[in-house]
């Protein structure tokens, strides 16, 4: 071999065989691909190897004998010989199994990892066959609480690093840890501060034994007794990929799956745990129709002769949709033929005010996530924060920056669980961040820094140096209190980056699905405007709408004037969800009639419904998910819809046929072969293609007939000196009605409180948690107030939907920007 | 062509055996007339009959709701829940109980692998199996039909047939290591029960069955039993 | 006042007849001043380098084989050369962590002559063109860490340490770290963990040495105290002078400090690979021989770490090599002597407790088996012992150091020597030093071990009849 060729592969001896390993790999992940397991604890193949338990200790020769190598840590060198079976592999295999036996405790029974536990599997396969310890074991108090859902039990503990480091190095949160030494080493919290992280259970699933324990599946049933399925996580738009497991028709536990490019096994607690909403006792297993002030559960008959009558009685312009976005992709398609094609309206949209032009979504050239976290590439987070919105885009834009020196440049209104990595934090004034966003790509293309939208042109001039390699844009809605329209701009001010590719981060589920569906004014299934692509419908629907309909704020403010008679709430509750409660209020008070398909009664169910649907939920029914990126997976079904509960295409379908129209469906897959039929986008989406994509998804590429709109060119309003911009951000667990119906994640809303730059706190004049009146010039709140340097001078955050303070009752839906005065109460 | 007169003869045997004395036992399920007592017939020493779940001596439940005998089950009829043990006011020693513990006796074949798999000797099988249910639900046994009753006893339920003395015979053993794994307990019987046969002997420390010279004086001289 | 006797004021120091390279000053009251210091010709050493090009002082401390005096014995000049070309910025930590049972030679040296190691820090920072080094020292040692902050911030008033010294354009900061007691942080990757502000644990080396990717990443050069203090000395007197001290192989002195069952306990400036163990313990300058009435049982050479030495031990040089080839390690250079009245195995479980607490908890072996050895020990002096448990000790250990342990001669049973190191399943060496007492004292003193695991048998037996429940 000469120099100028380069060696692709390294000639590693595996017991006698020669492996062709790839230059880098790890000798205990070659091992793995020659088919040698090699037994470990503290290896994870997504952290980084520490070489703790000793477990992978095998005979390599390197030219100078046979030496004992722990395998994570060893990189595959040419010639490397590797002996794993070997009388002295074997013997320190087994000391090392009964060095970790000595103190664990015999309580397989008790524990929920028996069964599926990596030291009980192998000390059968490795261990030796009896101890020889006669001590009295290591004694800690059996399990403590280390936050609200995860128990730590001591004794269980082999010490193997893999939570403490999945907490520091990946989730960022590092808030468990090592403590004492030798025998008495311990993982344990800080004092006082609990492992507060949104991310706790990854800890409890990659746990090689069974010392930590989630709350929701803890002793709830044993491995051997579990169905498990594949699925996607569906309270957040990354689709994250599950196994939904269960045990006697009722799911139990969710498990990330390792999908390379989307969650790389990941999970939020919010994804993982938030099934519980579906066992939750409230769930609706009948329709309800409205007997005077209360609904009362009926049979699907009377309840869908009352919708239909309902629908055929009104004029087609006069019948609105709002919501579609927890459906699943085949729901969404055959709601939207029902909405747009058989009862004529276009009135439809998946968004409540607090997304993205649709059309600014679909138009752009969109980034993966595996795009975006190019290693030494840039990220623009022009959006909202992905740790409280986003869980498993947070961990992949996390390593991507600390350990793939990416450099990440935040345009966002206040700090976000980003900023400590961020290389470039810039905080705009709200409602102006497209000024800043032509201020860093003036700079970033040679022009001259100049401040911008109250950010100082030394800084824009340093962010728009770091701007280099492949640049990605996080576009989304970092505040509700300010208009969509100003993220476009910001967005169509970055698109002039050279190759800059754009990743949506509208957060709600199937939110991608629904866009991709046509459930948004104007819009036709497969990223097509009603104008464009009627000709394509003209076979499969009996029509499509002539005009473009209203979107969510427009049908609400239709809808108090008088101008809706039917509205469909496809699984929304615009109350709490619409940036705008007292348009939503007034709206819901006006409409005559009211049609909700929902698993659980929202609020704006119990003011407006005069029929409820029961639908089936995520685990319940079968179809597809697509994520922000475009990718399509499948999401089974494991267990049975409660009571009559079904799935919302079949509802479609009856509404349908009641109306005259048969939708044609007979199952998911026949929605699906009707989708890639009429869809320019979805051609290749084939029952053969998606069963070989299981666990990575078919990524949906391009824009379609969509044309990327132009800039709105907002300004906002000047501001004066005596009120402060809203700020209004969502957080990981607000007070949504699944999470309400959560046991775990239902104390875990934080308690809202106003947040203010300590200068513009000191000039209020209080005490740090003091209630002030906050107004706007819709509403009033009244909330505490404390000081955070992260907030922007001029700012006043406040939390979304937290319990008992919901922030869009400060919120006017057609304004630019939100002004409140906060006053002492 | 048969001979008519052939189905009369044939019904010969049945009116002759009419009138022979009987060789079955009587049993009537507890109910003998006077004069008349049902018998019993003497089962097997390893007889297997319906379930118990046994308690210790202080009244916990020794049940902690692992669920092998489920996992063990080759008829699946057993059917367990675990749940968190209140710390203030525990069922079981230790952090889980059986919450739920149902056995249906409609599937239930007695093969007693859910006594071998049983980690805690909860389970063990008595001598009865006289009962007649009349309807699914009490087939389906729950757990507090099954659980032993304070005296240690198996509860006696309206459609089973006990006499005196069967409730004595349930095939518990006694498991003779040390629990806490005190090697000062090796060789120890730490725990007896109040049901079975007696006692076994205890067992020797797993490293240690050539070396019987080092151990014996614990028993009497540390541990009080 | 004869030369070889007992230092007041410089406690478990004595001043002997040899060469003095490195305490020369200990003798004098106020030696850790910095006047005195330079009226004794401190700081000559650093303005002997500064004359000369950094590739010549290097080269002048590689001719001389200066050993590493922190345990391993490596030659300082040449784990020099092994720093990457280009990858600044390139540290030094200097580890004066000393917390080896039985050795308190840094201490001294740290208290005693504190400008002598900041010279020598100085001296290795302009040898390999380094502008930070860091001087670690244990938390313990607070006269140490006393006279080391003083003398460095006399040092940087007077221009030797900081911006341009003495006028040159080198420029060198040293920060002063205090360990939190632990006795791993004295390995050199858990001090550097320690100093980055991590828990203090080993990182497993290979594939990475500090050399390669130590503190903050950068490479990293880390030297004991002692190698410090020799620099200046080498400095101003030049390598063939130094290499006229000593063997060929080990030239120049070393310190050691022996403690034990001697008339005279103390910490001695030797002359390495001439003097012998015998000479040692029993000349007249140095440890004047074990004490009344008693004779030598055992003796370790080289620290707690070390496998132990027994009297057919005795003529061995004092040098890293044939110690090394005669189943021990010189280490840190702390001698522990016992005589006869020791009890093997209270000395062992003394020694394996300590690893027991030491240990890190990082990996399994050294976490489990040490603690595992000590109850093991603690069993059979306590006549719980039963007569599996010699056998068990040693699988036990075997299982921390797989194959043979590195253990002394045994001529009388016929036994060879077993050369140093051990192997090893753990991360870093404290693991494998616990066993050292182990194998050492059950391969000669198992009838000590066996005395008490029979003693106990027998009174249980004359117990009386024993009833055994069945």
């Amino acid at each position: 071999m000469t120099n100028t060729e380069a060696k692709t592969t390294l000639s590693v001896t595996i017991d006698g065989e020669v492996f062709e390993a790839r230059p880098g790999e790890l000798l205990i992940e070659a091992c793995e691909r020659a088919g040698t397991y090699i037994p470990r604890f503290c290896y994870h193949s997504r952290m980084k190897p520490v070489g703790m338990c000793r477990m992978c200790l095998v005979e390599v020769d390197t030219g100078r004998g046979p030496a004992l190598q722990p395998a994570c840590m060893l990189p595959c060198s040419d010639g490397m010989t590797v002996s794993t079976e070997t009388p002295g592999t074997r013997k320190v295999q087994a000391g090392i199994l009964e060095y970790l036996l000595i103190n664990h405790p015999l309580d397989c029974p008790v524990c929920d990892k028996g069964g599926e536990c990596p030291l009980q599997d192998q000390t059968v396969a490795y261990g030796p066959g009896e101890s020889r310890f006669v001590e009295e074991k290591r004694h800690y108090e059996k399990p403590i609480p280390i936050n609200d859902n995860v128990f730590l039990d001591r004794e269980r503990c082999i010490l193997c690093d893999r939570c403490t480091r999945f907490a520091d190095t990946v989730a960022g949160d590092k808030l468990i840890h090592f403590m004492d030494r030798g025998n008495n080493t311990q993982v344990n919290t800080f004092p006082d501060e609990p492992f507060a992280s949104y991310f706790s259970g990854n800890t409890v699933q990659i746990c090689p034994v069974g010392a930590l324990t989630a709350r929701p599946y803890r002793f709830k049933a044993r491995p051997w007794d579990l169905d498990e399925t594949v699925s996607t996580a569906w309270t957040d738009s990354a689709g994250a990929r599950v196994a939904v497991q269960s045990s006697r028709d009722k799911v139990i536990r969710l498990l990330g799956i390792d999908s390379d490019p989307v969650n790389w096994g990941w999970l939020s607690d919010k994804e993982r745990f938030a099934f519980e909403a579906l066992n939750s006792d409230d769930r609706l297993t009948a329709p309800l129709t409205r007997v005077g002030d209360h609904l009362v559960p009926t049979g699907w008959s009377t309840a869908l002769e009352r919708a239909v009558s309902l629908l055929s009685d009104a004029d087609p312009d006069r019948v609105a949709v709002i919501g579609g976005a927890r459906l699943t992709n085949e729901s969404q398609y055959a709601w939207a033929k029902l909405a747009k094609g058989v009862i004529g309206t276009d009135n439809v949209d998946s968004q409540l005010a607090d997304g993205l032009d649709p059309e600014l979504v679909l138009g752009l050239p969109r980034a993966t996530i595996d795009e975006a976290c190019t290693p030494g590439g840039t990220i623009i987070l022009c959006g909202p924060d992905p740790k409280e919105e986003i869980g498993s885009l947070y961990l992949r834009l996390r390593h991507a920056v600390v350990h793939d020196d990416a450099r990440l440049i935040e345009l966002t209104p206040t700090a976000t669980g980003l900023s400590p990595v961020a290389a470039h934090s810039l905080h705009p004034r709200p409602g102006e961040v497209a000024d800043l966003a032509r201020a860093l790509v003036e700079a970033a293309n040679g022009g001259p820094a100049v401040s911008a939208a109250g950010v100082s042109a030394e800084e824009i001039s340093s962010a728009a140096v770091a701007i280099d390699g492949s640049v990605t844009i996080i576009i989304g809605r970092a505040s509700l209190a300010e208009s969509a329209d100003c993220v476009t701009d910001a967005a169509l001010q970055l698109a002039a980056l050279p190759g800059s590719r754009f990743l949506s981060a509208l957060r709600r589920g199937n939110i991608h699905g629904a866009l991709d569906s046509g459930l948004a004014p104007g819009l036709l299934p497969g990223r097509t405007t009603i104008e464009a692509g009627a000709a394509r419908f003209a076979d499969a629907w009996p029509s499509t709408p002539a005009s473009r309909g209203l979107d969510t704020a427009g049908i609400l403010a239709a809808a108090a004037d008088g101008r809706i008679d039917v509205l469909v709430l496809l699984g929304s509750d615009p109350i709490n969800d619409f940036a705008g409660r007292p348009l939503a209020a007034a709206a819901l008070e006006t409409v005559p009639n009211v049609i909700a398909l929902d698993m659980l009664v929202n609020d704006s169910i119990a003011m407006a419904a005069d029929v409820v649907l029961a639908a089936s939920g995520a685990t319940e029914s079968a179809g597809t998910f697509t994520n922000l990126e475009g990718r399509i997976s499948v999401c089974r079904q494991r267990v049975t819809p409660p009571g009559t509960a079904r799935a919302d295409w079949m509802i479609a379908s009856e509404i349908a046929r009641r109306l005259g129209f048969d939708l044609g469906f007979d199952s998911v897959e026949s929605i699906r072969a009707e989708i890639a039929a009429v869809s320019v986008v979805h051609s290749g989406l084939d029952e053969k293609a998606l069963a070989e994509a299981l666990v990575d998804g078919l990524l949906i590429g391009g824009s379609g007939d969509i044309m990327v709109p132009g800039v709105v060119g907002v300004s906002p309003s000047a501001h004066d000196a005596y009120s402060l911009r809203l700020v209004a951000s969502r957080s990981m667990y607000d007070d949504g009605v699944a999470l309400r119906n959560s046991p775990s994640s239902r104390g875990l809303a934080r308690s809202v409180t106003l947040r203010l730059n300590p200068t513009d706190f000191d000039k209020i004049g209080v005490d740090r948690g003091t209630v002030v009146r906050t107004e706007s010039a819709v509403g009033r709140l009244l909330v505490p107030v404390e000081p955070d340097p992260g907030v922007p001078v001029g700012s006043a955050v406040l939390p979304w939907a937290a319990p008992g303070s919901p922030a869009n009752t400060l919120i006017d839906p057609f304004s630019t920007v939100t002004d409140v005065r906060v006053e002492r109460a | 062509m048969a001979d008519p007169l052939d189905y009369i003869r044939g019904f010969g045997v049945t009116f002759k055996k009419l009138f022979e004395e009987r060789l079955t036992l009587q049993y009537r399920g507890g109910k003998g007339k006077p004069g008349k007592p049902d018998e019993k017939r003497e089962k097997g020493l390893r007889f297997h009959g319906r379930h118990v779940l046994n308690r210790y001596e202080d009244g916990m439940e020794k049940c902690i709701g692992c669920e092998l005998c489920a996992g063990v089950c080759p008829a699946k009829c057993i059917y367990v829940r675990g749940a968190d043990n209140d710390p203030d006011n525990p069922t079981s020693p230790g952090e889980r109980f059986g919450y739920v513990y149902q056995i249906n006796y409609l599937r239930c074949i007695h093969c007693d692998l859910c006594v071998e798999a049983c980690p805690t000797q909860a389970i063990t099988e008595s001598k009865l199996f006289e009962f007649s249910f009349t309807n699914r639900n009490d087939a389906i046994y729950t757990k507090n039909e099954l659980l032993v009753d304070d005296n240690g006893k198996p509860r006696w339920l309206p459609w089973e047939d006990w006499r005196d003395g069967e409730d004595e015979h349930t095939s518990a053993w006694m498991r003779a290591t040390s629990p806490a794994g005190d090697h000062r307990y090796e060789g120890v019987v730490a725990w007896s029960g109040e049901l079975g046969h007696g006692v076994r002997s205890p067992e020797v420390g797993q490293s240690d069955s050539a070396d019987e010279s080092s151990r014996p004086e614990m028993a009497t001289t540390e541990v009080e039993q | 006042m004869p030369t070889h006797a007992y230092v007041p004021h410089a406690p478990g120091y004595v001043d002997n007849d040899g060469p003095k390279i490195i305490t020369k000053r200990f003798p004098l009251e106020d030696s850790y001043t910095l006047e005195r210091s330079e009226a004794t010709g401190g700081y000559a050493g650093l303005r002997a380098a500064l004359d000369r090009t950094p590739a010549e002082v290097h080269t002048e401390v590689r001719d001389a084989t200066l050993l590493g005096r922190g345990g391993a014995g490596f030659p300082a000049g040449i784990k020099w050369g092994f720093l990457p070309p280009g990858k600044f910025p390139y540290y030094l930590v200097v580890n004066g962590d000393e917390s080896e049972p039985g050795t308190y030679k840094d201490r001294l040296l740290m208290e005693r002559d504190p400008h002598q190691v900041i010279e020598g820090c100085l001296i290795t920072c302009y040898a390999l063109g380094l502008a930070q080094c860091f001087l670690y020292v244990r938390g313990e040692m607070a006269l140490a860490q006393e006279r080391i902050a003083r003398a460095l911030n006399d040092a940087y008033a007077a221009g030797y340490v900081g911006r341009n010294i003495l006028g040159t354009d080198f420029s060198v900061d040293i920060t002063l770290s205090w360990g939190a007691g632990a006795y791993i942080v004295g390995e050199e990757t858990a001090l550097i963990e320690s100093l980055e502000g991590n828990r203090g644990m080993p990182r497993l080396k290979p594939p990475f040495f500090p050399a390669a990717i130590g503190l903050y990443g950068q490479p990293t050069i880390v030297n004991n105290i002692e190698t410090m203090s020799n620099l200046p000395w080498l400095m101003t007197n030049g390598a063939e002078q130094y290499k006229t001290y000593g063997s060929e192989t080990s030239p120049g002195t070393r310190l050691f400090a022996v403690s034990g069952h001697v008339r005279r306990p103390g910490v001695y400036e030797v002359e390495q690979g001439v003097t012998t163990f015998r000479e040692l313990f029993y000349g007249d300058n140095f440890c004047q021989g074990i004490r009344e009435g008693h004779e030598l049982k055992m003796f370790i050479p080289g620290g707690g770490s070390a496998p132990w030495f027994f009297p057919e031990q005795l003529d061995f040089p004092l040098e890293a090599r044939p110690v090394g080839a005669g189943g021990s390690m010189l280490g840190s250079g702390a001698i522990v002597v016992m005589d006869e009245t020791t009890d093997a195995v209270k000395a062992a479980l003394r020694l394996v407790r300590f690893y027991a607490r030491e240990s890190c908890g990082k990996c399994t072996p050294c976490r489990e088996g040490t603690t595992w050895e000590e109850r093991i020990l603690q069993r059979i002096v306590d006549g719980e012992g039963r007569p599996s448990d010699i056998d068990l000790l040693l699988d036990v250990a075997d299982n921390i150091s797989p194959g043979p342990y590195p253990v002394a001669a045994h001529p009388d049973a016929g036994l060879d020597a077993i050369p140093f190191p051990p192997r090893q399943t753990t991360i870093c060496p404290l693991g494998p030093s616990s066993v050292a007492p182990i194998t050492s004292t059950i391969r000669r003193f198992r009838h000590e071990y066996e005395a008490k695991i029979t003693r106990r048998n027998s009174i249980a037996v004359s117990a009386g009849s024993v009833e055994v429940a069945s």
